[in-house]
Order: structure tokens, then sequence, then C-alpha cells
């Protein structure tokens, strides 16, 4: 799926679609803001949880923020650049869309990745970074490169867990023709868990975050590292380890989904 | 048709079944399933260069012939090598070579000059830049685009942007062109351009096209083979003027005479309907020859005007695929 020429038309791509949604600015910019009060609103919540608690477990304010700034920018950052996936895909279905990137010689998921973007999600962004930037002010981080090179590593594996977790939907889809939204609990479900670090949750949610849906591996481990709280006692290579559960799990999934593309039944005439 | 050559496309016995899922009935502990079998067995040869129309009713399993020889659909049973290959498991190389035109989807970019779209469709085909300045030159000027390269597509007219969409599917010089209802909707002239357009692509680079329609004049203007299709099988494969020549046997007349009060008496069988001024019936010159047809007419009174014609194409269709049983 990568490659020189890929990643080239995948830029190609995101001009010419950048370009159909600025033909019409207000909508972009009006919708932009929607997003930012929305997002807003979520981080306000940790402010309220750490204006009314100070802490949780052994995590300072500071760390929460961090936490909640991480999975805000990895989480957006999907939506953003993966919009083919995590939104697009069962409309694409059911309009017949998908037919006519099967008439052309690109892969199918390079094809979807290529037919979306959300730039709206900047402003989700955006708070993400604020909030990322807050914590490890608060925490106290002493940055470092390889602390910069773990947060990279976390966020770019998280991009790629998150993408995994959304083709669930898009295999759905592929049987029902329809849109299976219920496929989208964990995923979400994680996003909104994971915002908080795993263990303030009971034992059967920190197996599901960490084992099925590993955003625990990929964002809690490195991020616990980074702010030397490590969240399981495992030596510190483990922290550049662990992440890779995210591009693993999208590697199964995209097998998944190939397999899946076999019984496409396509739709209308 | 060229029979030394190997075919260009060749199929053999395909068949595919869909598995539509009823809604639940109230009371009842599972959905009813119903299999659908949209092909049949179907078998033929396209040679290269050929011109082929295939026709059928709604659901008769064009669209879905077409969608397994483009590589969208994977059969349930039989064989198909087109340009050498497996369609839909040589998915990539495959498609490089052909060319697929939806008449009722649209596949380029809404929002910006097709020009961008063309770029783009350059970078995914991987065109050579000369080759792509050739081609694009040639099919603006073949398609009368040059005035509409900088238009968006949500701009254009439905025929405008159905000569829009048939040149980004030939900007890589398929082999093969595969055309879903082009004309569908489209006004008498960009029907004629378009039909033009097919033509000089086909005798130019010896194109071969396959494409479905209900219009018969896109056939009886372009296909020399023609092959229908109903309920999943292949019904017919031959010539247009051999199939029409079957069931042409009817003639419409239309008669007015001096006065308004004349009555033509005829025997049964034929129908007779009152037209503003005059009468119109269908017979069939082999029970009724039209001389004795003009004596009995003649005996109600004297003729102002009389017309021939023979029967409507598409009322022909209709009688074809009703005695088809389809």
């Amino acid at each position: 799926m990568m490659g020189v020429k890929t990643l080239r038309l995948y830029l190609s791509s995101m001009g010419i679609l950048l370009k159909s949604q600025w033909q019409y600015p207000a909508s972009f910019l009006m919708q932009t803001l929607a997003q930012l009060v929305m997002e807003g609103g979520e981080m306000l919540a940790v402010v309220l949880l750490v204006d009314r608690f100070d802490h949780l477990n052994q995590w300072s304010g500071g760390d929460l923020y961090f936490f909640f700034g991480l999975m805000s920018v990895t989480f957006y950052l999907t939506e953003c650049f993966g919009r083919g996936i995590t939104g697009q895909f069962p409309s694409m279905v059911r309009m017949g869309h998908l037919d006519t990137l099967l008439v052309r010689p690109r892969g199918i998921l390079t094809q979807v990745m290529c037919s979306a973007v959300d730039p709206r999600r900047v402003a989700c962004i955006a708070v993400g970074a604020v909030s990322l930037a807050l914590g490890s002010r608060m925490a106290q981080v002493h940055w470092t490169l390889p602390k910069a090179l773990l947060l990279l590593e976390s966020v770019f594996c998280g991009f790629f867990l998150i993408l995994g977790l959304f083709l669930t939907e898009a295999i759905l889809c592929i049987h029902s023709v329809k849109s299976v939204e219920i496929a989208n609990t964990l995923t979400y479900g994680g996003r909104s868990a994971c915002q908080y670090p795993v263990d303030a949750f009971p034992r059967p949610l920190r197996v599901l975050f960490t084992v099925a849906a590993p955003f625990a591996l990929v964002m809690h481990v490195p991020a616990s590292r980074i702010l030397e709280k490590p969240l399981f006692p495992w030596p510190t290579w483990t922290a550049w380890l662990c992440p890779l559960a995210g591009p693993a799990v999208f590697g199964l999934m995209a097998f998944l989904f190939s397999r899946a593309m076999r019984s496409y039944r396509s739709a209308g005439s | 048709m060229d029979r030394t050559e190997t075919p260009l496309i060749s199929v053999r016995e395909l068949s595919k079944r869909f598995i539509l899922r009823k809604k639940r009935e109230p009371g009842a502990l599972f959905r009813e399933k119903e299999t659908v079998q949209a092909l049949r067995e179907v078998s033929f040869d396209i040679a290269r260069g050929e011109l082929v129309g295939y026709i059928g009713p709604n659901g008769a399993g064009k669209s879905t012939t077409v969608k397994i020889l483009s590589g969208i659909l994977t059969p349930d049973g039989g064989e198909v090598r087109a340009c050498g290959k497996v369609p839909w498991k040589e998915r990539k190389s495959y498609v490089r070579r052909i060319g697929v035109v939806f008449g009722q989807r649209m596949q380029l970019w809404w929002d910006v000059p097709v020009l961008d779209s063309y770029t783009l469709l350059k970078e995914i085909y991987r065109i050579p830049e000369k080759s792509y300045r050739e081609r694009l030159g040639e099919l603006t000027e073949a398609l009368d685009l040059s005035g509409l390269l900088r238009t968006p597509l949500r701009q254009m007219s439905l025929g405008q942007r159905m000569r829009a969409e048939l040149c980004g599917s030939l900007l890589h010089r398929p082999e093969l062109l595969f055309l879903d209802e082009p004309t569908i909707g489209l006004d008498a002239v960009s029907k004629l351009a378009l039909r033009d357009f097919l033509k000089w692509e086909n005798q130019r680079y010896r194109t071969t096209v396959l494409l479905t329609t209900h219009d018969m004049e896109d056939i009886a203007a372009l296909c020399p083979r023609v092959m229908v299709l109903g309920h999943g099988r292949k019904l017919y494969d031959g010539t247009l003027q051999t199939l029409l020549g079957r069931y042409d046997r009817l003639r419409t007349a239309e008669v007015r005479y001096d006065r308004e009060d004349c009555v033509p008496v005829l025997p049964e069988g034929i129908r007779v309907e009152r037209t503003g001024e005059g009468y119109r019936l269908c017979y069939r010159p082999e029970t009724l020859p039209t001389g004795e047809l003009l004596s009995l007419l003649q005996k109600a009174g004297p003729i102002r005007e009389l017309t021939v014609q023979p029967q409507n194409i598409d009322r022909m269709i209709a009688d074809m695929y009703r005695e088809m049983d389809l």
C-alpha cells in the first residue's frame, strides 16, 4: 500500500479533494467552527475532572491532559486523512462508487483512502495539540529526542490502529450493503474510554483495550513512558515495541477486507 | 469478424446468482431468502475490433455481465478470458487495458474542472506525459470538449458530462471498452455525436466495444452484431437484421377518406383504431396481402391519403421479448 508513487497519488488526490471542498468556503468555515466547539466541550470534561479531583490514581492533572491530547490528535488525524475508511465507505458501497474504483488499476484500500479527506477535523486536532502541550508543561516533561520520537511513533501507530478498527464496519458493509453503525462501538468506545489511562477502568475493560482494541499498548504505554510513570513494570524497550500492535491490527483487518471484497455484490445497474 | 485470431473476450458457461434477503414476515422466525439466478451458463466470443450490442429487458443480466467482464464481480461458475486474463483474478493488470463507462454513474470528480480529473487519472493509470498529451488533444477534438476542460462536471449538461466521462475512460488507450447504457437520457444531437465518436474510435484503433442499451437505434447505427439476453440466458447472437427479420411481420397503414362517414369493413384479426381524421390499422401482409387490403379499403369510399409503414423497432423488440416470454 505504501510506496513513493502511491504517496504521490494520495497527495494529488488530496489536492483535488481540498479544491472541491473549497468550492463552498462558508460551509467549510462554519463546520470547522462547529468541530472546534464540539471538541472544546470534550476537553472541558477533562478540565472539570482535573479541577474537581486533582488526580486519578497515580496520574496528575497534567498527565490526564497529556493522555487526552494524545487521543484527540491521533483520532482526528485518522478521521481527517482516513475519511474514506472512517466515514465514506458505506455510502461508497451503497451508491456504487466502489465499482468505479474497482475498474481502476490501483489497490482498493489505497483508492478508498484517496477518495476522501476531512480538513474540518483540523479544529479537533488543534484542541488535542493544545491539551498535549498543556499536559506536558504541567507534568514538567523533560523532552529528549527519543521521547519526541516515541510520541511520533505512538501517533503514527495509533493512526493505523484506528483505521484498522474502522475497517470492521467496512467489512460488514461489503456483506450487507448498508452501514452498520454498531460495528463502530469498539472504535468510538475506545476513543471515549482511552482518552483516560487504561488503569482507571475495571479489569474486563482493561483487557478489552489492551488485547482486542489495543489502545493501551499503542498510546498509554509510550505516553506513560514519556511521563516517566510506566503503566506496566516492563523494560524500556517495550515502549517502542508495543505501539506496533496498531499496524498489526491494521494489517490483519486489511487482509480480512481483501477477503471480503471477493464476495462484493455491487449495487444498482 | 476475423476468425483466425483468438477472440479478445471468451466467455464460457458464465453463471452468477444473487441471494436476496427479504424483509422478515411478521411472526416468522427467520428472514426468507430468495436466490436470483442473474446469469445462466452464458457463452460467447468477441473478436478484436468488434462492436457488439447487448440488449434485453431490465433485469435480464446485462449489467451483471458487464460487471463480471470488467472485474467488479466474481462469478459463481464458468470461465472468462479477456485480453488473455481472468478479470476478477488479475484485476489490476487487467483493468489497465479496459475502459468502462456507466451511463448512470459518474466517475470523474464532481466539483473540479474536468482537466483536473484527467490529470489525476493520468497518475492513477501511470500514463506517460507525452502519450497523455497526444491522447488528450485527440480526444478533446473528437469529442468537442476543448471549450469545457476548465468547467467543473457539476456545471455541465448531461450530454457534455457523458462526453467528458467517455474521454476520461479512454485516456489510457484501452483495447476494450464497456459501455453500460451510455445514451440514457441524452438528446438526439448528443446521441448522434456519441455514436459518431464510437465509430471513429473503433475504426481508428480497432477498439473493441461491448455496449448495453435500450435504445435500438444505438444498435442499428453502431453494432453489426447483437446479443439478446433474457432471464440470465443468451437467447440470440447474430446480426440485427436477421433478428428483426423474424419479428418484422406487421405493417401499419393509415388511411384517410374524402368524407368522414366512410367506414372500412375488414376481416377479423385486424386491429383498427379511429384517429382524428381517419383510421390506423395493423395487418400481416403474410395473411392479408397489401393489394387485398387496398381493395377492401377502397370499397368504403374514395381514399384521399394512404401510408404504409414498417413496424416501430421498439415495438418489434417488445413483441420479441413477449414471444420469448421475458
